[in-house]
């Protein structure tokens, strides 16, 4: 509601983010710890696993689990440090309450309950149902996931929920669909190892799922090529067998001018064309005048290498082909996945061991959070809220009629539009962060003010909260039971380790309150969160994602179960499609028509740069958690503005000069890193801070028309350089930048 | 040669053995050892060439006419290290207060032992007193109190707030090599364990001397008196060899300072690879020698040193030739 | 010592080529129990200007360690598993002697503890039969702890060597570097 209630510095000095270290002499307890917890991190989709050591109801460090077989113990520096989360100073111990002038003051949960829920119903009352908004997120588990879903439909009677996984992957969800009839990595990550060829698109897996690495690594030991495509020479594209540096936002086009050398050059598995897809001829067709000069001028990559490319992945027999954020988070974001798709589809090389495709989902459940109903369009089992048959089945599991559910809602930028308009009035928030990971930052704070009610529930008091009412204190990963899916489509177990400190509550029981406090008891009224788990599996049963073969105990004697799992004694899916028969409609894959377009912001006279965004090892998304971890803020202390010396030369930059990014959005400034690692037209800053070192100040709203993902990946953007050299990082704080 | 100072020493500081106390001859023979082989062990320690090297340099800078600049180095050094042991307190506030604590203990405890055994202090009643105490050094009075006051109880139960005090401190380091797994693993029982048993076991049986009198009406006097001449005799034995020679050994820290601030003041070694400077170019120059005593030779086919480069450096070296080494092969990765 | 579990079929190998420059384990490094907190093993970029490359370094546990020879302290001493230890922390002066004399660039000094230290394998896990915390964190694989035919076996591109070239002066070491196939010493001039 409206503006912070005190300024911002204030509250980082009462809130944080404040930079936790472990003694010199490590945490008490970690030689002789009261019990050693099986469980995975709490970051990025990877869901390594890691062994905690609990003494005294506290997380006192970890023990790699060697045994877990993903990562074998291998672990991130962020995985290394997530149990600095617990013993915060920063956390979140009770309910609180905004106080005009003062910031917040601790309230009781019954106030805080008792206002939350009279606010919803005056909101809803005055302007209607959906002028309520929810916005969720996907490092959340299974459980809270579908009951984020059930609660805004069900209690919260809302159709405007929506999550910051759309921020993350639903390009790549939307693509899977359309070809395939199911989001899910085609593959798990075993069958890189005897890829002969491996083609890795706009993700930067050395920095964002590091632990990935060794599948990759181990392919190139049995002698696979690895082709990276991404503007900058990230560590993983340093050793590669070719790196295509692809102008940002051109992606489609690359992939276009791949397939038309598979066909000039007859490099396709026509059996597997004729008998196993459709749409084939119509996306050649798409891509007919899209010859190597063409590529070249477009995408900005040599022919040859294009060429190169081409060959080695027509001519191999065995392939994996993965991609991320670099290619998803564009206005053309789907066109990008589907155009990759049917580069596997032309070769056939899908459905078979070391045949792969996939997408790196981002964060930690990301996958199993987009399947089960917190998404506006979208219901458990990944089944569609606008079908009426799904929205039948769901609603005869949650004991509602149809009509009561409600339909599709917006997406999340499209709620914090719609706020900045005026038409939703209030919000309840969880495990999001939208004030730092949205695009257009300025516009989303503005919406925030025009808030009349907002309630948030988090562990830490992040940026966005500041602007709320009430924040109701919330649990850590390691506070719940609960399961998560892998970006491999593997569902894992999250074990509570310990319970939430102070007056914390279980972000479970206080979703559960709420719906008691709304009139809903009966249908949220769970002896435990496996419990919740058993009626998604059942929500599940029968859609794509379906669940219903999986239980607690499974997934912990076999570490991991892969869905589809229909029966109890399904053994689960590692690998798809090894049937041939596809999820669509005629059980065909769908080749997609791609033809070419611009992303929606090019460079002109006036913005003759384009910016591009991403992310460094040391933090993971908006940096909630991530800021607050000593070391991994010290690793990567502020955002650097990346820049070729040859640009840079242009404007008399030199390294570490303070320098202005100018785009339509806003401006910010940043210490200039020359480095002949990225390409010339293009910069490069990294997005996890916030306030005014916040590189989504300038990124740009344009979605993807299909996903509805914005395009952080290709912005225009101008520099002015500041004439003074930037303060050394440890004297601007950038991990708590108001 | 110390040694026979040593006994001469003995013999003129106790006034020709008039002063000296026969039931202490026991630890006389002690601490001569525990000298000889002190001073033995030093030497051999010295004739090191990284050790002669500091040597030399320590006492060539001292008196090198800097004398002012390094003589406030070696007091701010000998303030900081040597009485408030800070560098200690770094590693571990438990740490530097078990040290400390045994520090003083041990000390104050040499302080009136030694003198004792060696003849050089002595008490006696004043001549026609009955309460008055005489306290001669080396034969000389250098104070009077009279008995039944706090000072007179102080003085003739120093040794128990010795005791007491290296027994907080050795208690405190027991506690930390049974619990922390880092030095569980890295420990050695004559390195680290036995140095505590010693000191505890001194303590112990010296407090028992006490108790045993006060209490005890000397039932115990005996046992008390033997266990802990044991104890004490194999601590002076144990001196040279173990864990207890580095308090010889530690004040070459005074040394290493005046070279570092000489190193400081004079001209930087500055690494090839970051452009920065990271050692005294003095310290790098006796480095070179140094190694090339003792059988390394990093000199490189341009004719500068592989020393010339910084930790940093060097690290990068190694891993550019290792990238050199791929490429040649033909693929950076394999 | 408590060693009575240290697998000496176990070999640590490290290949920098493979480091993504993540830091975890430099992070994991600092969770082991030796030295408590601060950091043994050094990731660096290489020059971030030209290149993302990284070095990753390790104590190597030289057979004939130049930073115990050059300690005046006689506070380095190598055990009979081959292992380099860290300085006795009764003797160091800490004159940086060994941090400069070492050709790899290993020993730290931490300046307000007055006191060096550096890797030694650590000692806590890889004496009680563990692998040690870096090697078994690492990500990518630059740095590898097991038994050599294991490694042979997952990496047939590369040989493990323990010899390098320092100039004139060559030094031998417990720990491997992966090179080239056939490689039988890493230059380093």
């Amino acid at each position: 509601m409206a503006i912070l209630p005190v300024s911002a510095e204030r509250l980082i000095e009462q809130f944080g983010p404040h930079k936790n270290y472990p003694s010199p002499e490590g945490y008490p307890g970690r030689d002789e710890p009261d019990k050693v917890v099986k469980t995975h991190c709490c970051f990025c989709g990877m869901q390594c696993g890691i062994q905690l050591l609990v003494k005294n109801n506290q997380i006192v460090g970890f023990e790699p689990w060697e045994e877990f077989p993903f990562n074998q113990g291998r672990l991130c520096p962020k995985g290394v440090q997530r149990y600095l989360q617990n013993n915060h100073p920063d956390r979140l111990l009770h309910p609180l309450e905004r106080v005009e002038g003062e910031g917040f003051r601790p309230a009781t949960w019954d106030r805080a309950m008792e206002r939350t829920t009279s606010e919803i119903r005056r909101i809803q009352q005055k302007y209607g149902p959906h002028s309520f908004a929810m916005l969720s997120g996907v490092s959340l588990t299974n459980e809270k996931s579908y009951l984020v879903g059930k609660f805004a439909r069900v209690a919260l009677k809302t159709k405007n929920l929506d999550y910051n996984g759309r921020l993350c992957m639903v390009s790549a969800g939307a693509g899977n669909k359309k070809a395939f009839g199911l989001d899910r990595a085609s593959n798990n990550f075993t069958d890189l190892v005897h890829a002969e060829v491996i083609i890795i698109c706009g993700t930067n897996v050395s920095e964002t799922f590091p632990t990935l690495t060794h599948w990759i690594w181990q392919a190139r030991d049995n002698g696979a090529k690895l082709i990276v495509v991404d503007p900058r020479l990230t560590p993983i594209a340093r050793t590669a067998d070719l790196h295509l540096p692809i102008r940002p936002g051109r992606d489609s086009a690359l992939y276009g001018a791949m397939l038309h050398q598979l066909v000039e050059n007859d490099w396709l598995d026509h059996e597997f064309i004729k008998n196993h897809t459709s749409g084939f001829d119509q996306s050649i067709e798409a891509v007919k005048g899209y010859d190597l000069d063409w590529a070249e001028r477009t995408t900005g990559i040599a022919k040859e290498k294009i060429q190169l490319a081409a060959e080695w992945w027509g001519k191999a027999k065995t392939s994996f082909l993965l991609h991320a954020r670099g290619i998803e988070h564009q206005s053309k974001g789907v066109e990008n996945v589907s155009a990759c798709i049917n580069l596997v589809l032309a070769t056939g090389r899908i459905g078979k061991p070391y045949c792969g495709y996939a997408t790196i989902t981002g964060q930690g459940n990301g996958q199993g959070g987009r399947e089960h109903g917190h998404k506006c369009d979208q219901l458990p089992g990944n089944r569609d809220i606008e079908n009426m048959e799904h929205r039948q089945y769901i609603s005869q599991v949650w004991g509602i009629s149809e009509p009561e559910m409600p339909g599709k809602g917006l997406t999340a930028y499209e709620i914090l539009e719609a706020i900045h308009r005026g038409e939703i009035k209030g919000l309840l928030s969880i495990c999001f962060n939208p004030l730092v990971s949205l695009p257009n930052s300025n516009m989303v704070r503005e919406a925030l003010e025009k808030l009349e009610f907002y309630a948030c529930i988090d562990f830490f008091l992040n940026e966005t909260a500041r602007h709320a009412d009430i924040v109701l204190a919330g649990s850590l990963h390691e506070e719940e039971d609960g399961t998560v899916t892998t970006a491999e489509g593997r569902v894992v177990r999250i074990r509570e380790c310990i319970t939430p400190p102070g007056e914390a509550r279980t972000d479970t029981s206080i979703l559960l309150e709420l719906a008691k406090r709304l009139g809903e008891e009966k249908r949220f009224t769970y002896p435990n969160n496996e419990a919740i788990f058993n009626e998604l599996r059942v929500a599940s049963k029968g859609g794509t994602a379906d669940y219903f073969g999986i239980t607690y105990e499974k997934i912990e004697k076999n570490m991991g179960i892969f869905w589809p799992c229909p029966s109890l004694d399904h053994p689960g899916t590692p690998r798809l499609w090894e049937d041939h028969q596809f999820k669509t409609a005629d059980k065909k894959a769908h080749f997609q028509s791609v033809p070419y377009r611009e992303p929606a912001e090019i460079t002109d006279a006036e913005y003759p740069i384009i910016l591009t965004t991403g992310r460094v090892v040391s933090q993971y998304l908006s940096g909630t958690q991530t800021r607050r971890i000593g070391k991994l803020v010290d690793q990567y202390p502020e955002p650097l503005l990346e820049i070729h010396p040859h640009l840079a030369a242009k404007y008399n930059i030199r390294d570490r000069d303070l320098v202005r990014v100018v785009t339509r959005r806003g401006s910010a400034e940043f210490p200039a890193q020359l480095v002949e690692t990225i390409r010339e037209d293009t910069i490069f800053i990294p997005y996890h801070w916030p306030g005014r070192k916040s590189a989504n100040q300038l990124t740009s709203g344009h979605l993807d028309p299909v996903s509805k993902i914005p395009e952080f990946k290709v912005s225009a953007a101008r520099l002015e350089p500041v004439g003074r050299q930037a303060p050394p990082a440890s004297q601007t704080d950038a991990y708590a930048s108001a | 040669m110390v040694t026979l100072g040593l006994i001469a020493s003995v013999i003129v500081g106790s006034r020709n053995l008039q002063n000296f106390d026969g039931a202490l001859v026991a630890y006389l023979f002690g601490t001569i050892f525990a000298c000889f082989g002190i001073v033995y062990r030093y030497v051999v320690w010295l004739q090191r060439p990284p050790t002669w090297r500091y040597w030399v340099r320590g006492w060539q800078l001292f008196f090198s006419g800097k004398m002012l600049i390094y003589g406030w180095e070696l007091a701010k050094h000998f303030f900081n290290d040597f009485l408030c042991q800070k560098f200690i307190y770094h590693r571990g506030t438990k740490r530097w207060i078990a040290h400390l604590s045994l520090v003083i203990g041990c000390v104050m405890a040499f302080a009136v032992t030694i003198p004792l055994t060696w003849g050089w202090i002595h008490f006696g009643l004043k001549q026609g007193t009955i309460d008055t105490y005489e306290a001669y050094l080396w034969g000389f009075k250098t104070m009077e109190f009279p008995l039944h006051t706090w000072i007179a109880f102080n003085i003739f139960h120093i040794l128990d707030w010795c005791s007491v005090l290296v027994i907080i401190g050795v208690t405190f380091m027991m506690r930390r090599r049974l619990t922390d797994a880092g030095q569980i693993a890295i420990q050695t029982f004559e390195g680290d364990w036995l140095p505590l048993i010693l000191l505890l076991a001194i303590s112990v049986t010296g407090l028992g001397l006490t108790w045993d009198y006060e209490f005890m009406q000397g039932k115990a006097h005996q046992f008390m008196a033997i266990s802990h001449a044991i104890s004490v005799i194999l601590f002076l034995i144990w001196l040279p060899f173990g864990k207890f020679f580095h308090l010889f050994q530690r004040p070459a820290q005074l040394g290493v300072a005046i070279y570092r601030k000489e190193g400081e003041i004079g001209e930087q070694a500055i690494c090839p690879h970051t452009e920065q400077p990271f050692a005294s170019k003095l310290h790098i120059n006796d480095l070179k020698e140094v190694t090339k005593e003792l059988g390394f030779n990093y000199e490189l086919q341009d004719g500068t040193s592989h020393l010339d480069l910084s930790p940093q450096g060097k690290r990068a070296a190694l891993a550019k030739a290792h990238l050199a080494a791929r490429k040649k092969s033909g693929s950076y990765f394999g | 010592m408590n060693n009575t579990q240290f697998k000496t079929d176990q070999e640590f190998f490290m290949d920098p080529q493979r480091c993504i420059g993540c830091h975890a384990c430099e992070m994991a490094c600092a969770e082991c129990e030796t030295n408590g907190q601060t950091p043994m093993i050094s990731v660096d970029y290489v020059d971030r200007f030209a290149t993302t490359q990284t070095s990753v370094q390790i104590c190597m546990h030289c057979e004939d360690p130049v930073c115990a020879k050059a300690c005046p302290a006689d506070a380095i001493t190598k055990d009979e598993f081959g292992i380099v230890h860290s300085a006795n922390v009764a003797r160091c002066v800490a004159c940086s002697n060994c941090v400069l004399a070492c050709p790899f660039g290993v020993p730290k000094k931490v300046e307000p503890m007055q006191l060096m230290m550096k890797c030694n394998m650590c000692y806590d896990r890889t004496s009680a039969g563990k692998k040690p915390m870096c090697a078994t964190v690492c990500p990518s694989g630059a740095l590898w702890y097991g038994k050599r035919e294991d490694i042979e076996k997952a990496r047939p591109n590369s040989t493990a060597v323990n010899s390098f070239q320092f100039g004139k002066q060559a030094v031998k070491t417990k720990v491997n570097i992966m090179m080239p196939k056939g490689s039988t010493q890493l230059v380093v001039d």
